[in-house]
């Protein structure tokens, strides 16, 4: 094997902020080279430099032992390096043939030619995708496979993912992995980002840790383990129980009183009669894979979503049925829900911290009258900034500038500002980084034990199985089994989400 | 290139329009004769007042991420009919509550088809404009120029007054702007107008009224709409609706835009405004006096609106994610 880039002391910093500093990184010829790291850590600027996205401000790069300086991604790409995105650079009104082609049509372009050609290309690299399908109409991992199909015809040598298996359910993970392996058989080295240490693991050659914008270690997987990557991200041990499995039943909280019940819930194809119920002073997990109608049904509760008007089904708070236009009236009934995605529906970038957490408390009507109070702002800023630890220099800082630990800790203290009785966490620890994720999991424990009704949702399972004191799994937009976290396995509970 | 806008971005925009704003100023003094004497200057300040209450309607509702096209056919039709009832000699308080329920209603109208039927806000408000002067000039209005009938001595006396030498329509002017500002900034509403504007889905999960605020946000543009509709006939005694096809609609969105409060929503304030009135007045007022025919004033104002626009673009770029289509 020989290096194929070979990256010396790069260096980027944004506006005076350092992002990375003096890394050193190489990947070899036909290599799987896993990223690692904190969010924040500099992997997606380093990836970002090695596409042409962003230039470097010092340091060298060699590609096949050429000194380069790529100015755009066109040529990076041109060179032979891609970079795949989460279905963003994908066309979803198109076929996934014209999506291969795109860019690159002849003259008078064809339907038909350039459906035959990218059939066989397909079979060429042995993808199970119909190349006449919208893509709009394919999932997570058929998109990704389509993208990855479009960087190896444009003859790729190095393709980089950032965070591929973030949307996948784990079959597609399985498969994608097997895709990985062939790419690598055909001589494509991969460069991949992922803040789920196992599939590090398990899939690649070498790992390299970053920390702060800074090399921490690189070397051959089997020379790690799941601890030690830990110990490096973070630079301290952590203890190994941030996904403990809790198999003592006296460990679980026993129910309260019912909080919550839900009956013949149905929203379109998406939720179907889904029934369950929740109680309050317990953490209810609730597993499904992607397209299983938990994040509808949640969406529901909280009057994000309406279920249909006719045969809707119904849903009762503390036994007074329920039916909301909007989140507003929900939040005041004491029903909150804490988004998966953030960026997109849960804080407001251009605004500071203090004013992201007032704004939960404004809309709960807790400050009276009409005017604003700045003080009053300030005051709760301090307040929540500590119970919830958020690292920031100070409250008057852009929530967009945060990690996406300090983020999420925003967007959860809105929400908790609000005192609600019924909180609802979808995916609440999804780019978030490892420190964070331990003081996330105590917050939503002590949040139960305060006697609040807590649901989680998440596609994670030792994440359901060290929160939950009980667990529901979804299939198909309903509700098909309920176990107790210390009476079953991952198996168990993977095999009811898919059968 | 970018680098020079990096510059203007750390610096704040309303910074650096204030600074051309200030060198514009300072040329035209040096350059033109009879721009720097009493009476432009008052000249200038009445203009300028009229463009900037206007401003301030469109700046709320743009700060809300939306934007008000029926803007300038509210202004005409509204006070066209509230004259046109004075000449039918209605007393001047009914007049004025029966235009006054139009106005609110139209604005009303702009809110719910935006937050309610969830039009994208360009479309809608485009097509309640056209609406509105197509109902008025054919159903309440027989002709283009409605005047001020004689015997209401009051309305003229108010377009005339004087406080200080100042007139009275700078002085509505920056009661607005002192108004706008307290709202925007101490007001439980003015801040939700941002919250909507920067991330309309968090703020409606967040549980803020997002609907009610949206509606509203369009009521206070059209009332200030007719407000500068008024001060305008109380200066003339007249209104021409011809003016709904004049470019005043676009100096209103210049002035927005100019002044730095991004189309994608959420920034901006009233200095944004007051920046963004004054350099556009005194352009005005300048080629006015330059004697440069409209169709080159207007070459060259759609030419500083394309820059700044563009310049918008590179500040507050609008997010590929939270973009929506058909959203402008």
């Amino acid at each position: 094997m020989s290096a194929l880039i070979e990256m010396r002391k790069i260096a980027k910093s944004y506006r005076g902020a350092v992002a990375l500093k003096d890394v050193d990184f190489t990947l070899e010829e036909g290599e799987i080279h896993a990223l690692v790291g904190e969010n924040g850590a500099g992997k997606s600027t380093l990836t970002k430099i090695m596409a042409g996205a962003v230039e470097a401000d010092g340091g060298t790069m060699l590609f096949a032992g050429e000194p380069v300086a790529f100015r755009a991604p066109a040529e990076a790409l041109a060179a032979g390096i891609a970079m795949v995105f989460q279905e963003t650079s994908l066309v979803p009104s198109m076929t996934v043939a014209q999506n291969l082609y795109l860019g690159d049509e002849p003259f008078l372009s064809r339907l038909r030619g350039v459906q035959v050609a990218a059939q066989q290309f397909l079979q060429s690299l042995n993808f199970t995708v119909d190349p006449g399908a919208l893509v709009s109409t394919l999932g997570a991992a058929k998109r990704q496979m389509v993208e990855i199909a479009r960087a190896v015809r444009l003859r790729a040598r190095v393709i980089i993912f950032d965070e591929p298996t973030a949307t996948l359910t784990p079959e597609e993970k399985r498969y994608f992995f097997a895709l990985l392996r062939r790419l690598k058989a055909r001589g494509v080295s991969i460069v991949f980002i992922s803040h789920a240490l196992e599939e590090a693991l398990r899939i690649s050659d070498r790992i390299t840790i970053l920390r702060d914008g800074g090399l921490v270690t690189t070397g051959e997987t089997p020379s790690f383990t799941r601890d030690s990557i830990i110990a490096a991200m973070v630079g301290r041990v952590l203890s190994g129980e941030l996904y403990r499995k809790r198999d003592d039943i006296a460990g679980l909280r026993r129910a309260g009183d019912k909080a919550l019940s839900v009956q013949d819930v149905s929203m379109g194809n998406i939720v179907r009669n889904n029934a369950f119920s929740l109680f309050y002073a317990q953490v209810t997990g609730i597993f499904g894979l992607i397209g299983s109608g938990r994040t509808e049904t949640a969406k529901i509760i909280a009057g994000i979503y309406k279920r249909d008007f006719v045969r809707g089904g119904e849903i009762e708070r503390d036994g007074q049925p329920i039916r909301y236009r909007v989140p507003r009236q929900a939040m005041q009934d004491g029903i909150v829900y804490v988004t998966e995605d953030r960026k997109l529906e849960g804080f407001f970038e251009t605004k500071s911290i203090a004013e992201n957490l007032y704004s939960g408390y404004l809309a709960a009507g807790l400050n009276r009258s009409v005017v604003v109070s700045m003080r009053e702002m300030a005051r709760l800023a301090e307040t929540w900034r500590k119970t919830l630890n958020i690292r920031a220099l100070e409250s008057n800082e852009r929530v967009v500038e945060l990690s996406g630990g300090n983020q999420q800790k925003v967007v959860i203290g809105k929400s908790l500002v609000q005192k609600p009785r019924i909180i609802i966490f979808d995916e609440p620890t999804r780019g978030v980084d490892v420190g964070a994720i331990a003081e996330i999991h105590a917050l939503i424990g002590g949040l139960a034990d305060e006697g609040l009704a807590v649901i989680v949702i998440s596609s994670y399972l030792p994440e359901i199985m060290n929160l939950s004191d009980r667990i529901l799994v979804f299939r198909q937009g309903r509700c098909v089994e309920e176990f107790s976290p210390a009476e079953v396995d991952e198996e168990r509970i993977m095999y009811a989400a898919v059968h | 290139m970018t680098g020079w806008f990096l510059l203007l971005g750390r610096r704040r925009q309303e910074d650096t329009v204030f600074l051309l704003t200030i060198l514009l100023f300072l040329t035209f003094s040096f350059v033109l004769h009879g721009f720097l004497t009493t009476g432009n200057i008052i000249a200038l300040l009445r203009s300028v007042a009229l463009l900037g209450i206007l401003a301030v309607g469109m700046g709320i509702v743009v700060i809300g991420r939306g934007i008000d096209l029926s803007l300038v056919a509210i202004l005409a039709i509204s006070v066209a009919v509230f004259l046109n009832l004075l000449g039918q000699s209605y007393p001047i308080g009914i007049a004025l509550l029966l235009a006054l329920v139009g106005v609110i209603a139209v604005g009303a109208l702009n809110g719910v088809l935006t937050a309610y039927a969830e039009m994208p806000a360009i479309f809608a408000t485009l097509a309640t404009g056209t609406f509105v002067y197509g109902l008025g000039r054919s159903q309440f209005l027989t002709q283009d120029v409605i005047y001020l009938p004689p015997g209401h001595d009051l309305f003229t006396a108010f377009g005339n007054a004087r406080l200080a030498s100042i007139p009275v329509e700078v002085v509505v002017f920056a009661f607005i702007l002192v108004g706008a500002f307290l709202w925007l900034r101490f007001s439980k509403y003015g801040r939700y107008i941002y919250l909507i504007g920067d991330n309309l889905n968090a703020a409606r999960n967040a549980g803020l009224p997002v609907r009610p605020v949206i509606v509203l946000q369009y009521v206070v543009s059209a009332l200030l709409a007719f407000v500068a509709g008024l001060i305008m006939a109380a200066g003339i005694h007249s209104m021409n609706t011809r003016i709904v096809n004049s470019s005043l609609l676009y100096d209103v969105i210049l002035v927005v835009v100019i002044g730095g409060i991004g189309l994608s929503g959420g920034k901006g304030g009233v200095r944004n405004l007051i920046v963004g009135t004054l350099l556009i007045g005194i352009l005005l007022n300048g080629m006015t006096i330059l004697d440069i025919s409209d169709l080159y004033q207007n070459l060259i104002k759609a030419t500083v609106l394309l820059a700044a626009l563009i310049v918008d673009g590179v500040l507050n770029p609008r997010d590929e994610q939270t973009d929506q289509q058909g959203d402008i």
